[in-house]
């Protein structure tokens, strides 16, 4: 589907110093973010996007993935220095990590949560790279009838995976889709839903939902928390020894069946729709700590549970574009922000982008290599930087990133009328998730909308309007059948769990 | 158990909400504001009716059966309530006098109400942030402000 001398352009766009240069302030502004409490990658790269619309579009999705690695590097430093983790995916890392920072070893700790991160995040590249092609060709011979059917599945597993209750999670899911009805339907080209407002027949600006759902609310969120609690600036302790300061090679050898684990449980469940590194990382730490032979180490600084949950949340980021790639369905947060990036700059993620824009996806692949190298080179330069930025103060931080919002989204939409439907989704975030109700789902329901519709438009072309048809294709049929089983699945465990 | 009664009584005022709105959009909100068409093998009201019974049976289902989750802090919520309404009114200042005057004046509503009183971190918020952002966008993207 791709020849090689495709692979290798792309491969050398990603290494030419202008892309380089992309993924490095992409790396260093996501470890940086990573590393302020509160803010994160996902924030940090949901303000960005409107900030990458002048770029072509490979430094522009290179940058996105620069910040997306680095926040999970620099996520791991307030975890280990506050046991506050900078982004969920730290939780596990705080378990140890805390304990030696108060024995006076943050640097080992954060060093030994870098060196781990950037070994599972290759590992899931070199995954990411080596199968999406071959599975990209499997997904071409799928037609609308079963893209509708894929949907469906990846749906009924978002709803059932994602948050706490299946009800809220199709509730969120159908209202993801409702929302993404709203502007032109795909089919007559009649305006819908938009009461008036000629400025929403083209849908609503992806930039706005997604700025206000994921980084406005969140912020209203952390800003409820901040109030009138301005955080005193925190102290590192420090034994003075040097060996106290690095991971010797014989430490990071002697996790490494660790490392590995956690970077093959988080491969795998990465690849999987909805599940998330925050799940991957404790899989991984519950498993390290149950084979360990001295399980009562851990929690108390155990290098191996840092290895285990870095590991293991870093793969999750690269596995994560493997459905997005292959099948153009977002398996997460980051991916969706990843999805609206290659959207705005006019390209649909799916099959046809290996066979359509080869070169670019190649690139990108180039680019994530290249930004786990620059991972580790700016965290060995900046950790001791980076524990400094755990003290900024919130009220500096959070006045900025929503200044950094209004703007961002008033150059992506054109003025203040995007900035007001960024508030109200905003507002509509903060308020479903104050309620149990997944943003997740309804982002990728969202993304998914438009192409939904279309596809059943399409199948119900091909089939006359007999949805009997859809059996005849045995892909089709599997799928739904794995839908309706998995949505009685999750439905009997909520019962259960309701129970206990 | 006073945590599970109002995790529940929450769960049920966002099913009624989830199924009243469902209700409303299927019955009153899709029939008006969706544009009939001929032709074509689906029509653009089609997907909006369906959702709208998912969200209302969803809902419907939620009341019946609440699930055990915590609702956020309705005292941090009502906090929130004040941010949001700032916001509001910066948006609303950004269209009448523009980003440069109202950014240092929201900025420091924001801090203010945060918590924020060292001077030093009040003046790089106000003056610092704001100019900065001006430079970047004006001067490095040429690009305008809102």
């Amino acid at each position: 589907m791709v020849d090689f001398a495709t692979i290798l352009a792309g491969f050398s766009d990603a290494f030419s110093l202008y892309n380089l240069m992309f993924v490095l302030l992409g790396v260093v502004l996501g470890q940086f973010v990573g590393a302020v409490p509160g803010i994160g990658p996902i924030m940090a790269m949901a303000i960005a996007i409107p900030f990458t619309f002048g770029l072509d579009p490979l430094p522009a999705i290179a940058f996105l993935v620069g910040v997306n690695k680095g926040g999970l590097v620099g996520g791991a430093v307030p975890a280990v220095l506050m046991n506050t983790p900078g982004t969920p995916d730290a939780a596990a890392t705080a378990l140890d990590g805390y304990p030696l920072a108060r024995q006076g070893k943050p640097l080992k700790a954060t060093k030994m949560a870098l060196f781990s991160s950037v070994t599972g995040d290759t590992f899931s590249d070199i995954v990411l790279i080596t199968i999406s092609a071959p599975l990209a060709i499997l997904a071409l011979r799928m037609g609308p009838i079963e893209i509708v059917a894929l949907m469906i599945f990846a749906f009924s597993i978002l709803a059932g995976l994602v948050g706490t209750s299946l009800t809220k999670g199709i509730i969120a899911a159908a209202l993801g889709l409702l929302v993404a009805s709203i502007g032109t339907d795909p089919e007559n080209f009649t305006p819908r839903l938009i009461f008036g407002f000629w400025d929403l027949f083209n849908g609503l600006p992806l930039p706005s939902v997604a700025i206000g759902l994921l980084a406005i609310s969140e912020i209203l969120h952390r800003l409820s928390l901040a109030h009138g609690n301005v955080r005193a600036a925190i102290t590192v302790a420090d034994t003075g020894n040097p060996d106290d300061r690095r991971v010797t090679w014989i430490e990071y050898w002697t996790c490494r069946y660790t490392m590995m684990r956690g970077a093959l449980i988080g491969t795998v469940l990465g690849a999987l729709p909805g599940i998330g590194s925050t799940a991957a990382a404790f899989m991984s730490y519950s498993m390290t700590k149950a084979g360990s032979k001295d399980p009562k180490s851990f929690g108390k600084g155990n290098l191996h549970g840092i290895a285990a949950a870095e590991s293991a949340n870093s793969a999750v980021v690269g596995a994560n574009l493997i459905p997005l790639l292959t099948l153009g369905i977002p398996g997460s947060v980051g991916a969706a922000l990843i999805i609206s990036a290659f959207m705005i700059h006019g390209m649909q993620p799916g099959p046809l982008l290996f066979e359509n824009q080869g070169r670019l996806v190649y690139g990108l692949f180039g680019a994530m290599l290249m930004a786990n190298f620059l991972n580790l080179w700016v965290g060995q330069l900046g950790l001791r930087f980076w524990i400094k930025v755990v003290s900024a103060p919130e009220s500096i931080i959070f006045s900025s990133a929503l200044l950094l919002c209004f703007v961002g989204v008033s150059m992506a939409t054109n003025g203040l009328f995007g900035v007001s439907i960024m508030l109200i989704f905003a507002v509509l975030g903060y308020v479903m998730a104050s309620f149990g109700y997944s943003l997740v789902i309804f982002i990728i329901a969202f993304f998914l909308g438009p192409r939904f519709e279309k596809s059943i438009a399409q199948s119900l072309s091909l089939t006359n309007g007999d949805l009997t048809q859809v059996f005849k294709s045995p892909v089709a049929a599997a799928l739904l059948i794995l839908s309706v089983a998995s949505f009685i699945w999750f439905l009997r465990k909520n019962v259960q769990d309701d129970a206990e | 158990m006073k945590g599970t009664a109002m995790s529940s009584s929450s769960d049920r005022i966002s099913g009624a909400f989830f199924c009243l709105f469902g209700l409303a959009m299927y019955f009153l909100v899709i029939p008006v504001y969706v544009e009939t068409a001929e032709g074509g093998s689906l029509a653009p009201n089609t997907l909006p009716n369906i959702i709208s019974i998912i969200i209302a049976v969803s809902g419907a289902f939620l009341v019946i059966k609440p699930t055990k989750h915590q609702m956020r802090d309705p005292r941090r919520m009502a906090i929130t309530g004040f941010y949001v309404l700032l916001l509001i009114a910066g948006i609303y200042g950004m269209s009448k006098f523009g980003f440069e005057f109202v950014a240092p004046v929201l900025a420091f509503a924001l801090m203010w109400m945060i918590g924020e009183r060292r001077p030093l971190w009040l003046i790089s918020g106000v003056v610092l942030m704001p100019a900065l952002i001006w430079f970047v966008v004006t001067q490095l993207l040429g690009r305008g402000l809102p």
